[in-house]
């Protein structure tokens, strides 16, 4: 039961995190490797705001959301804009190179050290007790909630009204797409805006949850072969995929090698690439577009 | 005379800081007018098009000369969905249609900020009507549609939008001469029925000459003749490397034809 | 290979002068004055500086490995760290088990690195782009993953040590002898690319990268292509890693982090896509990129306090020059030496003429 639990929360985390590189795939079909680095910074600045308006955890959560928002429109104006139109590898370069620099300047801001931004909010991160015997600590409880909300409101907001499709015609041919009046500009800094928020809230909430340290981008990358598992340009594929990816990989960290934990993923990425490039739900035009 | 839409003044266009493609073209387009451009490959057509619906950063492409007014308005080197908000619409040579998508799909994407909704679902209905085929297929993938049906979807989509002018590349390409026929008849019935007007890229001379009301023959890069309908049809140049029937239709063989090529000199 | 005019006057009249290395004497001259300085160095420079010209050999065959990949059979890789891990831990492994000397570790690093060259290189039969570039990654971890198991397991948790190589009797132990084996080594590599290149494997990567199809059409093996550019330049990286590893003195997971790769895709961007000469270029920009931070960071006044964080001064200058480079120049450090000469070669006009006038 308890094993249920955690591939649950794990695999929100993945969920989570998944579905901001799904959007920007969308939208560009640039692969944001920075992804991981910008969930961490939300982490960071939530950490800022903690310090800031400590004893009000919303007005700290709310700041720190917000700021992440504009911190994921300004990626795109400030660098990935004069990537559009350039050669997909190069943008996906881009945002290596991006990845690299953030991590550079987390360090320099932040040090190296552990921090526990749930203090300053006085948030006590109490164990629930679940029917079964299970426990769930309060912040992944509430990661679980906010993965499902996110979804939620992602998968209207693409499945009613015209914006979805527009995104995926912006992807598969943005100049096309342009040149019926869609704003690529508009379109690609809501994407990355979006996407870098939901990244940094679950930075955050895992910050809340564990604590904060340098190392918290490589869950980000983890996250990447969920969002491929299910499909790059399919958002309930994310979800599916981070499913499958979580239960893989507390299991076998149960059962076989705990050492296992930073491939597993990976692993289930290679067999996925194998079977089923283009992954659960995603279009299998996709492979010959890249 | 009906009022000026479109004025192209002594444009010229580099591609990627280096190799210019049209120098000093000089064009226009008046309210309810069809404009036939013609040329041979790489003759700049597509290049001409493209500047007027404008660049995308892919293209590293610039208007380094010259002007192109629409409605009064200088539009050279604007974005290419602000210049589709005003009333251009392209239906491109390569790549018209999003081959992931349905129709349907298809005729949902184009942004059209002033329509309101019921109007936006009125338009898609009246466009449909013009292509009825494209109702049966509305569930299609875009990407499995024939040559002629997905030429029809690309006029479709592009008058979805608010279009004012339509610049047609090479309608003909691809296509057998009876499906040709079939889109250029359409085109006219909505030329008549929306009051827009159409700017048409053909190599196919015969397809252009039909219906423009105005021409202009592109070389290399430069305009080297133009005239309505009657000055062009009767010119002899036009009548050997375009129509392919000098000496008042008696066909030559392709050696007369290669020598005197090289010897040809455009006059106005 | 397709070459831009070299010389006014100068013109090439038949195929075989097309293919020719060397073709004007500006070319040999220049040709040999490199030569020469290279030989004089390890006599003037320091030892400080001995090794910084060791590091950037080691460096340029592994570039130019990556560059034979991606730059001209057109093959995305992020997991060369892992096929270099591959290499290095060869020779470890077989050093630590049975005491192989050199002349057996180099070889089996080799044949590893070319199996693995087809297990990476099998995905690209089926996928391209970003999902290539993606599976090679997957693929770095899980090599340097298994290299982890292997130190993990036979208690080897800091490293694997590695006696230097002993050649003729002698341990290899000097600057000056690395500076011979590694330069030789980085110019047999350089030579061996431009000849693969100006050889007909090399045209039919050029055609499987321009597009796939058409190079089928024309009766290039596209699959057969791929696989032995994955086999070469996997080869190669692996025997770059081999030699890192003695070069070191030391082999260890550690060394081989996604970073690595990263640094070295960085190397063939900054240095020129599609150039060989970028390739070197890139691996001397990105080998001394990390003492120049710490020498403008001397200079600097103030900078003092970030000296015990100089990684990760060092990790953000080089993410933002990346950045630079992809966004400003993307032909890299090449695509600015030929710009310089177009100019000159153009010059008095700025651009070619009109398209279609060239008759
Ligand atoms: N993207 C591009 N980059 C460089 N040159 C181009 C590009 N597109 C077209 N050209 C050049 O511009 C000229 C005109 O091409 P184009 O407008 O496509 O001709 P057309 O449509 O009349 O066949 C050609 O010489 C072509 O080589
Ligand atoms: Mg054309």
């Amino acid at each position: 039961m308890q094993l249920a639990v955690n591939i649950t929360v794990l695999a929100a985390i993945y969920a989570l995190i998944a579905c901001g590189y799904v959007l920007v795939y969308r939208v560009s079909r640039v692969l944001n490797l920075a992804h991981g680095e910008l969930m961490m910074l939300g982490a960071y600045l939530l950490l800022m705001t903690a310090t800031q308006f400590s004893s009000h955890w919303l007005a700290a959560l709310t700041a720190a959301v917000l700021l992440s928002l504009s911190t994921g429109v300004l990626v795109y104006v400030f660098l990935m804009r004069k990537m559009t139109g350039e050669m997909v590898l190069a943008a996906v370069l881009t945002t290596v190179a991006l990845g690299i620099l953030l991590r550079g300047a987390m360090v320099l801001i932040w040090s190296a050290q552990q921090f526990y931004p749930a203090q300053p909010l006085q948030i006590a991160n109490v164990a629930i007790a679940l029917p079964g015997g299970a426990r769930i600590s309060l912040c992944a409880a509430l990661l679980v909630l906010t993965t499902a909300l996110v979804y939620g409101a992602l998968l209207t907001f693409l499945r009613f009204g015209r914006w979805g499709v527009r995104m995926r015609a912006a992807g598969q041919n943005p100049l096309l797409a342009a040149q019926r009046g869609i704003n690529l500009h508009a379109i690609y800094a809501l994407a990355w805006g979006l996407s870098t928020l939901t990244g940094a809230l679950a930075g955050m909430l895992i910050a809340l949850d564990a604590g904060l340290n340098q190392t918290m981008a490589i869950i980000g990358l983890k996250a990447f072969p969920a969002a491929l598992v299910g499909g790059l340009d399919s958002l309930a594929g994310a979800l599916a995929g981070a499913l499958i990816v979580a239960a893989a990989e507390i299991l076998l960290i149960n059962y076989v090698d705990p050492l296992l934990s930073e491939v597993v993923p990976f692993l289930v990425l290679i067999a996925m690439l194998i079977v089923r490039p283009w992954g659960l739900f995603g279009t299998r035009e996709e492979l010959d577009r890249v | 005379m009906s009022t000026l839409l479109l004025c192209v003044d002594k444009l010229e266009v580099v591609y990627q800081r280096a190799i210019t493609a049209v120098q000093g073209i000089t064009l226009s387009a008046r309210e309810g007018q069809i404009v036939g451009v013609l040329g041979t490959n790489g003759a700049g057509k597509s290049t001409l098009l493209r500047a007027i619906s404008g660049f995308h950063g892919i293209d590293d492409a610039r208007v380094t000369e010259g002007s192109i007014v629409f409605k009064g308005r200088r539009i050279e080197n604007s974005e290419p969905h602000a210049i589709a908000q005003t009333g251009i619409v392209l239906v491109p040579e390569r790549d018209k249609v999003f081959p992931n998508l349905t129709v349907a799909e298809n005729l949902a994407v184009p942004v059209a900020p002033k329509l309101a909704g019921s109007e936006r679902r009125r338009r898609e209905t009246q466009v449909m009507q013009f292509f009825p085929k494209l109702g049966a297929l509305r569930n299609r993938t875009a990407g499995l549609l024939s040559g002629g049906e997905r030429q029809m979807l690309a006029i479709a989509t592009a008058l979805v939008c608010r279009v004012e002018l339509l610049l047609v590349d090479e309608l003909s390409l691809g296509l057998a001469p009876v499906v040709v026929d079939d889109l250029m008849a359409r085109l006219m019935q909505i030329k008549r029925e929306l009051g827009i007007t159409i700017v048409l890229v053909e190599q196919s001379a015969a397809v252009a000459l039909a219906v423009a009301d105005y021409s202009y023959v592109l070389e290399n890069g430069r305009i080297v003749l133009d005239g309505d309908k009657a000055r062009l049809a009767s010119h002899a140049d036009i009548q050997e490397f375009y129509l392919g029937n000098a000496n008042g239709g008696q066909r030559r063989s392709y050696r007369d034809v290669k020598q005197y090529r090289r010897s040809r000199r455009w006059y106005g | 290979m397709s070459r831009q005019p070299r010389a006014s006057g100068y013109f090439r009249t038949g195929y075989a002068q097309d293919l020719k290395l060397v073709q004007t004497r500006a070319e040999r001259a220049s040709l040999a004055l490199l030569g020469a300085v290279l030989l004089a160095f390890p006599f003037l420079a320091s030892p400080f500086l001995l090794d910084l010209a060791n590091q950037v050999f080691l460096a340029s065959i592994g570039a130019l490995a990556l560059m034979l990949l991606t730059g001209y059979a057109g093959q995305i890789s992020l997991g060369h760290a892992g096929l270099m891990a591959a290499g290095a831990f060869t020779v470890g492994i077989l050093f630590r088990e049975t005491q192989a000397p050199f002349w057996i570790t180099l070889p089996a690093a080799a044949a590893v690195g070319a199996v693995l060259g087809v297990v990476f290189g099998l995905p690209s039969l089926r996928l391209r782009g970003l999902y290539l570039a993606v599976s090679t990654l997957a693929l770095h971890f899980l090599v340097v993953y298994l290299g982890g198991e292997y130190e993990a397991k036979r208690g080897f948790s800091t490293g694997i040590l590695i006696d230097p190589p002993v050649l003729a009797g002698m341990a290899i132990t000097s600057g000056h002898a690395w500076y011979g084996i590694l330069g030789t080594a980085a110019v047999a590599t350089l030579l061996l690319c431009l000849n693969l290149l100006r050889s007909g494997t090399g045209r039919a990567w050029a055609a499987v990268r321009a597009n796939e199809t058409v190079a089928a059409a024309l009766g290039i093996g596209v699959a057969g292509h791929k696989l032995l550019a994955f086999v070469i330049s996997s080869a190669l990286t692996a025997l770059a890693g081999a030699l890192f590893a003695y070069h070191r003195g030391f082999v260890s997971v550690e060394a081989f982090s996604l970073f690595l790769s990263i640094q070295y895709v960085a190397m063939i961007i900054i240095g020129g896509m599609g150039s060989l000469l970028g390739a070197i270029l890139g691996a001397v920009f990105v080998t001394l990129f990390p003492y120049g931070i710490e020498v403008a960071l001397r200079a600097l006044p103030g900078a003092q306090r970030y000296a015990g964080t100089l990684f990760a001064v060092n990790y953000a200058a080089f993410g933002f020059v990346m950045i630079l480079f992809l966004v400003l120049e993307p032909l890299g450090l090449v695509g600015i030496w030929r710009r310089v000469q177009t100019y000159f070669l153009l010059w008095p006009f700025k651009h070619r003429p009109l398209a279609g006038r060239r008759r």
